[in-house]
């Protein structure tokens, strides 16, 4: 029985969230074409750890490769052994994350595999007649949606984080872990991590974040976000900008959500003093529930909006702020 | 497969006669790609559902948005070591468009990879077309391409031709800095970046920040660029067959998703009464 395939790479911080999104993919799939497994290839120092919460959500099986050579930028080493795995289990499907590192080792494989392969999907469909499965992208900064499919001995596919909600969790789901022999020569991997910087961040991450509040030109200046900060904190959510303030410096080019910054698909997108130029929209086409609030009644930005705000922020932002307090309790 | 295998895929040698004479010099070729003008305004944006391609109307060609921020950090790390930059393209005759926009950003020589033949393949195919003109240029250091195409987005070509040509990819960096034999990479990461060294030569796909913003060419070299004839290789001079082949990645439909969203807009007094009607809102639809 062929299965489907989930890579998930573990790191010191655990699971991504992706991997259990991509479970719940890999689930959905099956359901369409029936009668498959749902593997997991798990890499990663201490990926053993990670195993049952993968099966508690959906996984039959996973396959387990730990290694402290099982680093993100140890890209060769990665491939080695997904070679090894789907030599093993020959799978009909692989899905990654579109992150950095499933968008360097998904094309690499596929070019190996001689495999087709769809990057940044948000879906897919069976087609009725074909039975093959039609993955779903945004295509042309989300301007166009696009229907496509790969062909070859195996269909790799990308997901964007967000695109499926994983499965609840339920403990007493039993799967198979199996534990993978690897033999990696370090000097294989021709890429050395010199030095690492990272901010230490209170919160959440914007990737992560299920609600994002934003700010555009219309904020004025630096200072102004740190009421979108406070607003962060209240909802638990993270703050991003819209492409000139990040381009005035008002906020790290991190916080940019847009075409040429972070894509994300929170369920909850607070755009505040953001006109809506078609750059940043293809940030937040897949938001679930987009609010804009702008002075400019003909803001593009209310074309995509699911709830308005016709104002002045400085007046509706404190007060929303306020009253968000009291509802949540934070 | 090591790259002698591959068919010698070397470094460049060092120029007697260059200003950076007893440093090495570097060699960093950029993959273009041009695509109509992102920008434009979505109630201007048309497809083609038959052809299942965007309709091209009066809006301009340009370099795809990060291709262009990989030329930029080509031509950075040319201006610090001393080198040469190549642009190459796939495209008709009015790829030349875009390779006369690299010279004047700072490209040094430019190739346009033109044939009836190039343009039914698909990215497995564009890559064999690539790592032939690689071939017949002979010697670089670097290959760098943008993270992904600003039309169809599918950001493979530059893994894709890592594994082709059997050299280090390094995906989604912002800064190369050539050195002797070896690149230190800056790759930024959620809330910072990593530093990276990879062996000479290398395939980096480019990702944008502040560092890397494209330089806008000045009109005098706009104009000294437009003087300089474009070379172009066909498939025959690159020794490739680009034939219609079955295409593994196969774009089957392309279509503008209706938003059918109506704003519904909340009401108040004030800004501050709508800031409260807004929570209120919220809450009930269990959002926050």
């Amino acid at each position: 029985m062929t299965g489907i395939l989930v890579f998930s790479l573990a790191s010191a911080e655990g699971l991504p969230r992706s991997s259990l999104e991509l479970v719940a993919a890999a689930e959905q799939l099956r359901e369409k074409l029936g009668d498959r497994i749902v593997q997991v290839a798990l890499l990663g120092q201490g990926a053993e750890s990670c195993a049952e919460t993968l099966i508690h959500h959906g996984a039959d099986e996973v396959l387990v490769a730990s290694s402290p050579e099982l680093q993100s930028y140890k890209t060769e080493l990665i491939l080695e052994v997904l070679e090894a795995v789907i030599e093993r289990v020959s799978p009909a499907v692989v899905l990654f994350p579109a992150d950095t590192v499933g968008g360097e080792i998904a094309p690499r494989l596929a070019y190996r595999l001689g495999a087709g392969i769809v990057t940044d999907c948000v879906g897919f469909e069976l087609d009725a007649e074909s039975r093959r499965i039609r993955w779903l992208r945004p295509v042309y900064g989300g301007k166009a949606m696009a229907y496509m499919v790969a062909n070859g001995p195996v269909q790799i596919a990308t997901f964007r984080q967000r695109a499926f909600e994983p499965l609840p969790e339920d403990t007493s789901r039993q799967g198979k872990v199996q534990a993978l022999q690897v033999e990696l020569e370090p000097a294989m991997a021709p890429v050395s991590l010199v030095e690492e910087v990272r901010e230490e961040v209170e919160g959440i991450s914007l990737d992560e974040a299920e609600i994002v509040i934003s700010g555009g030109r219309g904020m004025g200046g630096p200072e102004a976000f740190s009421e979108l900060e406070t607003m962060a904190e209240i909802l638990q959510g993270a703050v991003g900008s819209s492409r000139p303030p990040a381009d005035s410096g008002w906020v790290p080019h991190a916080k940019l959500i847009g075409q040429t910054g972070k894509i994300l698909s929170p369920n909850l997108y607070i755009a505040v003093g953001i006109s809506g130029a078609p750059q940043h929209m293809a940030g937040i086409a897949a938001a679930k529930t987009i609010v804009a609030i702008n002075k400019d009644e003909d803001a593009p930005i209310f074309k995509v909006a699911h709830l308005g705000v016709v104002d002045d922020w400085r007046q509706v932002v404190p007060a929303l702020i306020r009253a968000c307090r009291e509802l949540v309790g934070n | 497969m090591t790259n002698e295998e591959k068919g010698g895929i070397g470094r460049a040698a060092q120029p007697l006669n260059s200003p950076f004479a007893g440093r090495r010099t570097v060699h960093i070729v950029v993959c273009l790609k041009q695509i109509i003008d992102p920008e434009i305004a979505p109630s201007e944006f048309q497809i083609d559902p038959v052809c299942k391609e965007q309709i091209r109307g009066k809006h301009a060609l340009v370099i795809s948005t990060f291709d262009e921020h990989a030329l930029e950090v080509a031509v950075q790390a040319k201006e610090k070591t001393g080198g040469k930059v190549t642009a190459l393209t796939i495209a008709g005759e009015e790829g030349s468009e875009a390779l006369h926009t690299a010279l004047a950003i700072g490209a040094d020589e430019v190739v346009l990879l033109s044939d009836p033949t190039f343009s039914d393949t698909d990215s497995f195919g564009k890559t064999r077309i690539l790592a032939a003109a690689l071939h017949k240029l002979g010697e670089f250091d670097a290959v760098l391409c943008g993270r992904q195409a600003g039309d169809v987005e599918l950001g493979v070509t530059g893994p894709f031709l890592a594994e082709e040509l059997g050299l280090p990819c390094i995906a989604l960096v912002a800064n190369i800095e050539p050195d002797r034999d070896r690149v230190r990479l800056r790759r930024p990461v959620e809330n910072g970046y990593e530093i990276l060294e990879a062996p000479l030569p290398f395939v980096a796909t480019v990702t944008n920040d502040e560092s890397n913003v494209p330089r806008l060419p000045t009109v005098r070299a706009i104009r000294a660029a437009v003087r300089k004839a474009v070379p172009i290789w066909t498939a025959e001079e690159i020794g490739v067959e680009a034939g219609p082949e079955a295409a593994k990645i196969e774009l089957q439909e392309l279509f503008i998703p209706k938003r059918e969203v109506r704003c519904e807009f909340i009401g108040g007094k004030s800004g501050q009464e709508k800031g409260e009607n807004l929570a209120l809102r919220l809450r009930e639809l269990t959002l926050i």
